[in-house]
């Protein structure tokens, strides 16, 4: 039961978040905290990296909500690449998949979040 | 505890779980769960399925205990036909933790978190009662064994 970040910047308003584990009701406030965070830094673009989330319940969903609508509100966007088959079926089944842009790979994020430049 | 030791499931056997009701136990609970729920006939996206649920009906809890101490008891019981899990709680009616900004943010979005976890209870097993009392709330999540 862990979850682990790493952050990479492929431009100075974008921001890749790679998430890899469990994102609980335990877990979900790190990730609450590294969202703001780039909020605060003046981060437009959050790109969150779901390939390695082998878990996610409505707490993490909550946060992502959370980041989307405060980056949203900021004029930024936050969108999610590659969830597996689990994840995937966990934004179908609430309806989230048409609230969050997801792609499926990281540079089909870039290219049309215009974050490539 | 397993009331009985058989490796197939012929009758009901019972399986009884206890713990703080607190962030970082309901992983464990997950993961005690992941190996009952192996016992059933159930495919690994069924087994994942009741692993979600029963988180959500922990975290349901948790978020309703705040920083108060509280236990969540974990009853499962297993037979040929169906998987039972009794998620209860000793958090009274009414207790509700502070309001984080998080939650704002979701109110403002339209969003309820605890109405996501209760949906994606219902969704995922096939039985569902929620009975909330001055004592605690208890959950019966029901997921059948396939025909």
């Amino acid at each position: 039961m862990n979850l682990t970040m790493n952050s990479r910047t492929p431009s100075e308003t974008t921001c890749i978040l790679d998430i890899a584990g469990e994102v609980d009701v335990y877990t979900s406030p790190q990730l609450k905290h590294d969202l703001v965070q780039m909020a605060e830094r003046g981060v437009k673009q959050i790109i969150v990296n779901l390939s390695q989330v082998e878990y996610l319940d409505s707490t993490g969903l909550g946060v992502l909500i959370g980041g989307l609508k405060r980056m949203r509100e900021a004029g930024g966007n936050l969108t999610l690449v590659g969830p597996g088959m689990r994840i995937q079926r966990i934004f179908e089944i609430t309806g989230l998949n048409k609230i969050f842009e997801i792609y499926e790979t990281e540079e089909e994020a870039l290219a049309k979040e215009g974050g490539a430049e | 505890m397993i009331d009985s030791p058989t490796e197939t499931v012929l009758h009901s056997e019972t399986v009884h779980l206890v713990i703080p009701c607190r962030p970082e136990y309901v992983g464990v609970a997950r993961l005690a769960i992941l190996g009952i729920a192996s016992r059933m006939p159930f495919s690994y996206d069924e087994v994942e399925d009741v692993r979600l649920a029963v988180g959500e009906a922990c975290t349901h809890a948790v978020e309703r205990a705040g920083a108060a101490a509280a236990t969540i008891r974990i009853v499962s019981t297993i037979n040929s036909h169906a998987l039972k899990i009794e998620v209860s709680d000793d958090i009274p009616a009414g207790s509700i933790a502070v309001l984080s900004e998080e939650s704002r943010l979701l109110k403002e979005a339209g969003v309820d978190q605890q109405g996501l976890g209760a949906l994606l209870m219902e969704i995922l097993v096939d039985d569902v009662t929620v009975d909330t009392t001055s004592t605690g709330t208890h959950v019966v999540l029901t997921k059948y064994a396939p025909d």
